[in-house]
């Protein structure tokens, strides 16, 4: 195999399809490595974990077919360190050749035959507009779990609603719920739970990559395959293939309480500015931001035990109850950067009791958070 | 002095005036369990193992009267008292004690440093505008400490901790015949030299039994014999670093300040066996015990921890340690003992294990802020208000904890065999916990104690 490319977009499909390629501590070695397979000016890259593939279809000079599997982290490093200009990659059996115009480097390479084989996914049979569906990404995929003790939090569910599609995602202290209508959606497919890490990895897609030329513009479109147990996104020449995440996802809906009795009605950048710089005296993560709700306005303030304490004075419209809750700052942070609109609601019920936070002048995304109690 | 100007600890100014306090308690866990059981006030109890390899930890003076003293072995301590109660102590009961002392004593005075439960130094130069002379609130915090404690305590007031340690010594009571002899409660070495001087050599401290013999081949018996030798003198007989220290703490030089205590990072217990321990359940026995241990120092202190970590020496000295790490502090034994059973299971253990070690960090104050979590896969959420909080709490916590021990046993895997059976939704179950840290309880011998 061997093939010519510019550097910048050769290291940037390294790095993509390296970030589903297993670090240090994987199990099999060679998922540790990037597979090349060079046919005649396009180059594909892939890496795995088994769970999660990336795939990325690049543009070369195509000097000779053939593939090969490079150290996946090493070769990025490499690739990236180089001189800006063309690079050319030569592989045998047993070692790749990188070199630019005045470097060289030999790294030994893997046993093609030991990368996994992976199924060709199917076309995608259902498109979403990429903007729409970047946009439900960026607000829903931050609310999802993190932590392997819950794996069904993990994910984000997607699942019919109306004429359109609704991703729901939880780490059981908040909850971020978005409708996306007018897409085609799965009709009549089942819910799916796709993992958060997927779908983050989705969105790290940067817009050269997400649309290739032909596909660009505000009509961009992501593909979707759903499979049985996978599902792929195809979005321009990159494809992430992930394994779906099995099991019931936990009923959501009877969290959502269909009334509050008190709302605040504030300005989401003044909001979320002021959240952030109280926020400067939290330390570690049980210190929250105490909002303190009264006709004009809210109150926040932070007391960190040994640091200091911060307050600041939001302008807003209060109604109801005056009530003192508290919350996390970075959750409530991320729910109130996620509306799409330059004033946000804040409904609670009381301080032991689910808040939301919502766009004062749309219904589509709904962002629930359980307050942090203080004594 | 470089503390001196960090403001941190005690001001180098405020040495120029006997403000340093050194506060002790009276026989501290004996006086406890008399308090707690009057059967036994006016007899010789003894707090520590009373089997073949206890120690004494405490004493009241009843039985320091038939020369009993803390730090004896127990057999010893038996044949001068024979009639002696012993009490294997109850540490979460002394662990509370103190945590009503230390606040006491931080109403007077920001700069407490404690020393283990019973002790503590005062720096009281900055409340004298306040609350009046220093020995005037050595006597405050007696009379507080009695009236809130119903516990006696002494008070040295110096210049420096040295002195005020040796001053609170002078104040204790006696052991007399008849029990109890009341000291001075509150001395005060206004004349410090006058009053170390005549002290042996001994209680200067870094003075052990090899340098006090050492001293002693030079004709040194007291603290004034120090002060009369030309440091070089000292140098040359104990070297560089103990000699000028000796001889400063001689003249009365001591400007070790008192440094209030830190918050703890790490709160740990660990214990080397007697014997190595091979049986798992054992050792998760142990781990129990230890974990209860640490829970009852974290509620002292009011935190929670967020990680749990366990470390195991083998027979031959090679060490493990495993950690876990939640998303909510926890602090009650049983969840730190699930989290430490958990990690010692998926643990190899090929050989015997001569010590092991619980400890938690990651901590933060108890209750400062607990974020709440949805009832997930619950029943619908109506009428669910009403229900006392603590419940939730409590059932919210172990939900934590229990998936936090599924996860480690899926890093680590399970190696063990019939642990997990003691592990129920109620906790560890364990028979005859008990706290002796001091040596196990005679086999069926006479040991008067809570269960």
């Amino acid at each position: 195999m061997k093939f010519r490319s510019e550097r910048d977009s050769l290291a940037e499909v390294l790095a993509t399809a390296g970030r589903a390629a297993g670090g240090r501590g994987t199990t099999s070695a060679v998922l540790s490595g990037l597979m090349l397979r060079a046919e005649g000016n396009r180059l594909e890259v892939t890496g795995t974990d088994l769970d999660l593939t990336v795939r990325v279809e690049h543009e070369v000079i195509g000097l000779e077919d053939g593939a090969c599997v490079v150290p996946g982290r090493l070769t990025a490093d490499v690739v990236r360190a180089l001189e800006a200009g063309a690079v050319t990659v030569e592989s045998d059996e047993e070692k790749v050749e990188i070199s630019s115009a005045r470097a060289h480097f030999g790294l030994r390479s893997f046993p093609a035959v030991e990368f996994p084989s992976l199924p060709l996914p199917p076309p995608p049979t259902v498109r979403f507009p990429r903007a729409a569906l970047f946009e439900a990404l960026r607000q829903v995929v931050r609310a999802a779990s993190n932590d392997d003790a819950r794996p069904l939090l993990t994910g984000v569910l997607l699942t019919t609603a109306g004429h359109g599609v609704r991703l729901v995602a939880t780490d059981s202290y908040r909850l971020a719920l978005r409708d996306v209508h007018g897409t085609a959606a799965f009709d009549g497919t089942d819910d799916v739970l796709v993992p958060a890490r997927a779908l983050a990895e989705l969105q790290r897609l940067t817009p050269g990559q997400a649309a290739a030329s032909a596909n660009e513009g505000p009509g961009a479109e992501i593909g979707v395959s759903p499979g049985v147990s996978d599902m792929t996104f195809t979005c321009g020449p990159t494809r992430i293939s992930t394994r779906l995440l099995e099991g019931t996802y936990p009923d959501y809906r009877q969290l959502i309480p269909d009334h509050y009795p008190n709302r605040l009605h504030v300005g989401r950048d003044s909001l979320v500015a002021a959240l952030r710089r109280v926020r400067l005296l939290v330390r570690d993560n049980t210190t929250p931001v105490r909002l303190s709700m009264r006709p004009n306005g809210v109150d926040l303030s932070v007391v960190s035990q040994e640091i200091g304490d911060a307050s600041e004075t939001v302008e807003g419209d209060f109604t109801g109850e005056d009530l003192v809750v508290a919350f996390n700052p970075s959750y409530l942070i991320d729910g109130v950067d996620a509306v799409l609109d330059d004033e946000v609601f804040i409904e609670t019920d009381n301080p032991a009791r689910p808040a939301t936070v919502r766009a004062a002048s749309r219904d589509d995304f709904r962002y629930l958070l359980m307050p942090v109690r203080v004594s | 002095m470089d503390d001196a100007a960090t403001g941190e600890g005690s001001t180098a100014v405020a040495r120029h005036a006997p403000s340093i306090l050194h506060v002790d308690m009276d026989s501290f866990f004996a006086s406890v369990e008399v308090l707690d059981d009057p059967r036994l006030a006016g007899k010789p109890v003894i707090v520590g193992g009373s089997g073949a390899r206890g120690v004494v930890a405490s004493c009241t003076y009843e039985a320091r009267a038939f020369g009993v003293h803390s730090a004896m072995p127990s057999v010893r301590a038996r044949q001068l008292c024979p009639h002696a109660v012993f009490v294997d102590g109850h540490a979460s009961r002394y662990a509370e004690v103190s945590a009503q002392l230390h606040a006491v004593l931080l109403s007077f005075t920001p700069l407490v440093e404690p020393i283990g439960l019973d002790e503590a130094f005062l720096d009281v130069s900055g409340s004298v505008r306040l609350l009046g002379a220093p020995v005037g609130i050595a006597r405050a915090i007696r009379t507080r400490v009695a009236a809130e404690l119903s516990l006696d305590c002494s008070v040295g007031v110096g210049r420096s901790k040295m002195i005020a340690k040796l001053a609170s010594r002078a104040a204790k009571p006696t052991a007399g015949p008849r029990g109890k002899r009341p000291g001075p409660g509150v001395v005060e070495a206004a004349d410090e030299l006058r009053f170390l001087h005549p002290m042996p050599v001994e209680r200067l401290w870094g003075v052990g039994p090899a340098t006090a013999k050492r001293l002693r081949d030079l004709g040194v018996r007291t603290v004034g014999d120090v002060a009369a030798l030309p440091e070089q003198v000292l140098v040359r007989a104990l070297g560089k670093s103990l000699g000028t220290h000796l001889a400063a703490l001689s003249h009365g030089q001591d400007l070790d300040p008192v440094v209030p205590a830190r918050p703890a990072k790490s709160v740990g217990h660990e214990e080397t066996f007697a014997e190595d321990v091979f049986d798992r359940g054992a050792l998760a026995r142990h781990a129990l015990r230890m974990a209860e241990s640490v829970a009852v120092h974290l509620r002292a202190g009011g935190v929670a921890a967020r990680t749990v970590a366990v470390k195991v020496k083998l027979s031959d000295f090679s060490q493990l340690t495993r950690a876990h790490t939640m998303e909510i502090g926890i602090d009650t034994g049983t969840a730190i003992a699930a989290i430490a059973t958990a990690l010692l299971d998926g643990m190899e253990l090929p050989l015997g294990v001569r010590l092991l070690g619980v400890s938690a960090s990651g901590l933060h104050a108890a209750g400062s802020g607990r974020q709440l979590r949805f009832e997930l896969d619950a029943a619908p959420s109506t009428a669910r208000e009403g229900r006392a909080f603590d419940a939730a709490r409590r059932q919210e916590h172990w939900e934590e904890v229990m998936s936090a021990v599924d996860a480690i046993r899926r890093r680590f895997g399970t190696s063990a065999v019939g642990t997990a059976s003691m592990v129920g939704p109620g906790g560890i179950v364990v028979p005859g916990r008990r706290e002796a840290p001091w040596g196990p309880p005679a086999e069926g011998g006479e040991s008067s104690g809570r269960t």
